[in-house]
């Protein structure tokens, strides 16, 4: 039973990459930036969905 | 009767009267309602005089209390039913002052205990649970609150700042932190630490240092100017609650490209006479290299841009030595050689600098250390190189090449020197806006901001502006006018007042400004109370900062000296947040709709100027106004706010309050018009400000566009800014810009996979793509 877990892991990886894998999304915080959103507090993870472009 | 008392934790102990009459004498103590009475026993019965007749009264009231009980048939009251009791007791007997002061003993006690209980309650989550689940955790975004340190650090952070609100803060000072008129920043560090500081490199490097570990010699190639200077900065980030900026990197790594190109010049030159004359190296090389020490003692050295000087002289020596056309090939061939040489090598520095910041430890590995770099205005050929490289590597993007978080790069614009075609450093500037198109960085400082301009001397690079990443300026410099600089100087630290509170109290214009003087004079005294802590520290406790001459003036101090004196020359600001909410609150309008609310707004800011500047006449120190980045304060006052107010439209109703200044991030407007809003308040928040704009899509498709927003930013007066765009990340295939719900370059939806051959076709077509490691 645990070896068929295994082999069917393993298979799984020889044909498919990125099961589970989100996009890291790179934002500024107040001058610096963070490694991704998901560092973010909650009031700063709120204001990044709040933000709009600005026209140039 | 009474036998047993519940205990708070539910426990039944045996009931014990003298410990109620014990409590009742304290509160009798507290209130002297008695001293009269004990005085007259006491000369009255001489020779007996004692507290016998304190105990006899606290007795009689003991045993009322247990009469009330007992006639309410609590046969086991618990020890909120015995202090009700006590105090009945205590206002029937006609003691009124001590029932107050046994009020007040019952109430401190109550906090006394909420707030241990507090403290375990936080102690609970940061252990149980993930940062993912616990805001707690993601206060900074720069600290992995899920690590073992991580956590560690959260335990001494929150440990430490409920003893500080307990024990060391006034009273006053600790009920306005905690109730959420103002803010202290980094009390976690209250008794430690100052927030940042501004590290002179060339002074630094000078004869070497010691990071407390070693010491390490001054530095003789640009690759280990590069690692002193990330060492540097790690070091000095153990002495400090901020962070590190760098003023002058341009300058200061420009001298490591002059020594490397010397050397390489030598070994190139050598290698050049080696194939042309037939010679042995162990005969040319002592001829030439001690040719070259007798001209750098006469001031002559290979440049990287030649120079006639050099050159000539070189080629008259060594030709009486070698053959005139032979030494004219070899010295082209050499300069040619060691320019590459350097060129590459610098890249190799740079490219170690930022990988450096990204991976060396701080704090016991919770954090990188939060570094910052200024350049861009030295034109010398060699600082140029550091410069472009620089860029260079920070365009390429880490090892799998995401993006760099570390080090800030801010890069300094200046009209005449940067800014414009034909200007000698315009095609950095070109190359500076081309990676923080993609990049985030380089942000941009503007040196001709009239607030930036005075203090500017040409040729005296200490005098250029300089901007911690977060956004602090340091410059000005009231207590000693003589040195107005950014070297070896630093904020000592921060107070933030809610803004909004004040205009939900107040409600009209005229009582707002009121309240906000009371504020602003009790943050100002509260600054005041942690310099006194500051300035009892000794040299010994900042190693690296004061130990090693970091700070400005600490190199004439011994390891027992305290620093009182030469932390003068650091800032204490008063920082705001949500200066739209305010508006808001008082007029119905912020500043990006309305003109009378704009005008209204530099009202407030500049009244709040003025004060900070009265400050520093009347205590003869450096106070300045900072428009505050505040990370984790955005929610926190708007949270009790909401508690206290209910939902206010326009400024209760968001999960955060606005940023400093700032016109608010979801009202549509344009970039220029934002711009041009915000700068005014640059102007007045000398202790730092930033303004940024939001691009939509992929702004290396437009560098136009984006040059012009840099252009716009320094003619209507910015001192600080930057232009965020999304900066995705595709860890699969290592695709970097904007990603919607498809990643452009495979295909895959978040979370999905793709098949081995299809990466394998990519990586085909992107031969830079890095290998894909797996979840992480």
């Amino acid at each position: 039973m645990i070896l068929q877990g295994v082999q069917k892991m393993s298979e799984k990886e020889l044909s498919q990459y990125g099961e589970g894998v989100g996009f890291e999304r790179i934002r500024r915080i107040t001058g610096y930036l963070v490694g991704t959103v998901d560092r973010f507090n909650n009031a700063k993870r709120a204001e990044v969905n709040d933000r709009v472009k600005h026209g140039v | 009767m009474i036998f047993t008392v519940k205990k708070r934790d539910g426990r039944e102990m045996p009931f014990n009267i003298e410990k109620i009459a014990d409590a009742v004498i304290k509160a009798f103590r507290a209130s002297g309602e008695l001293d009269e009475q004990i005085k007259a026993a006491q000369a009255q019965i001489n020779l007996l005089g004692n507290d016998d007749l304190l105990t006899n009264v606290a007795l009689k009231v003991a045993a009322d209390a247990v009469g009330h009980l007992e006639a309410e048939n609590k046969t086991k009251p618990d020890i909120e039913e015995i202090q009700d009791a006590v105090e009945k007791a205590l206002t029937e007997g006609g003691y009124g002052d001590t029932a107050k002061s046994y009020i007040l003993y019952r109430a401190e006690r109550t906090r006394v205990r909420e707030v241990n209980t507090r403290l375990m309650q936080t102690l609970h989550d940061i252990t149980f649970s993930s940062a993912k689940e616990s805001d707690l955790k993601r206060e900074n975004a720069n600290i992995d609150g899920d690590t073992a340190m991580g956590t560690m650090l959260k335990y001494g952070s929150e440990s430490a700042k409920h003893f500080y609100t307990m024990m060391m803060l006034k009273p006053e000072h600790s009920r306005a932190h905690m109730d959420g008129d103002i803010h202290i920043h980094d009390l976690d560090f209250y008794s430690l630490t100052m927030t940042c500081c501004q590290i002179d490199l060339i002074k630094l490097f000078k004869n070497g240092f010691n990071t407390g570990h070693g010491h390490l010699r001054e530095p003789k190639d640009i690759r280990s100017y590069a690692a002193l200077a990330a060492i540097a900065i790690q070091s000095n980030q153990n002495d400090q609650h901020g962070g590190q900026s760098v003023p002058n990197f341009d300058y200061a790594m420009a001298d490591g490209v002059r020594i490397t190109y010397r050397k390489a010049y030598l070994s190139n030159i050598v290698k050049a006479l080696i194939l042309f004359t037939g010679k042995e190296e162990e005969e040319l090389l002592p001829i030439v290299k001690k040719l070259h020490t007798e001209m750098a003692e006469m001031g002559m050295v290979a440049t990287l841009v030649p120079n006639e000087k050099f050159v000539e002289t070189e080629a008259h020596e060594l030709s009486k030595t070698f053959d005139a056309e032979i030494v004219k090939k070899a010295q082209k061939f050499a300069e040619k050689q060691a320019f590459e040489e350097t060129d590459k090598a610098t890249f190799q520095a740079m490219e170690a600098f930022v990988h450096n910041l990204n991976s060396m430890h701080s704090r016991a590995g919770a954090q990188t250390p939060f570094s910052s770099i200024n350049y861009g205005m030295c034109t010398e050929p060699e600082a140029r190189m550091v410069m472009k490289n620089l860029l260079l590597t920070t365009e390429e993007g880490l090892g799998g090449g995401e993006t760099a978080i570390f080090p800030i790069q801010i890069f300094r614009v200046k009209d005449g020197i940067n800014l414009n075609p034909g200007e000698p450093n315009y095609d950095l500037f070109k190359l500076a806006c081309r990676v923080s198109a993609k990049r985030l960085f380089p942000n941009f400082s503007f040196q001709d901001a009239p607030y930036n301009l005075q203090y500017y001397k040409p040729g005296h690079p200490e005098t250029e502006i300089s901007y911690m990443g977060c956004r602090t300026r340091v410059i000005g410099n009231h207590y000693d006018p003589s040195r107005e600089i950014s070297y070896g100087r630093g904020n000592l630290s921060f107070t933030s007042i809610n803004l909004p509170r004040i205009a939900i109290k107040m409600k009209s214009v005229d009582l707002f400004f009121k309240e906000l003087d009371r504020m602003m004079q009790l943050v100002s005294d509260q600054l005041m109370e942690r310099f006194a802590v500051q300035s009892r520290r000794k040299v010994k406790n900042f190693p690296f900062l004061m130990g090693q001459g970091v700070w400005i003036d600490s190199d004439k101090l011994g390891w027992e000296d305290t620093v009182g004196e030469v932390i003068k020359h650091g800032t204490l600001s008063i920082g705001f947040i949500g200066l739209a909410e305010t508006l808001v609150m008082l007029t119905g309008k912020h500043h990006g709709e309305s003109e009378a609310s704009q005008e209204l707004g530099l009202k407030i800011i500049g009244h709040m100027r003025e004060f900070c500047d009265k400050e520093s006449e009347r205590l003869g120190l450096n106070f300045s106004l900072l428009a505050t980045p505040a990370e984790g304060l955005s929610g926190r006052f708007v949270r009790m706010d909401k508690k206290k107010f209910g939902i206010i439209p326009g400024v209760t109703d968001r999960d955060y309050y606005t940023n400093s200044f700032h016109v608010p991030v979801y009202y549509k407007i344009s970039a220029f018009k934002k711009l041009s809003l915000e700068a005014p308040y640059h102007a007045l928040t000398n202790a730092g400000h930033i303004s940024y704009i939001e691009l939509d899509g992929d702004p290396t498709q437009n560098l136009d566009a984006f040059e012009k927003i840099v252009k716009h930013m320094a003619k209507v007066g910015i001192g600080y800014g930057s232009i965020n765009h999304p900066v995705d990340r595709d860890p699969v295939c290592g695709f970097v810009g904007v990603i919607g719900d498809v990643c452009p370059r495979c295909g895959r939806s978040e979370g999905h996979a793709i098949s081995c051959e299809k990466l394998e076709e990519l990586r085909k077509k992107f031969p830079g793509m890095p290998a894909f490691r797996g979840i992480r």
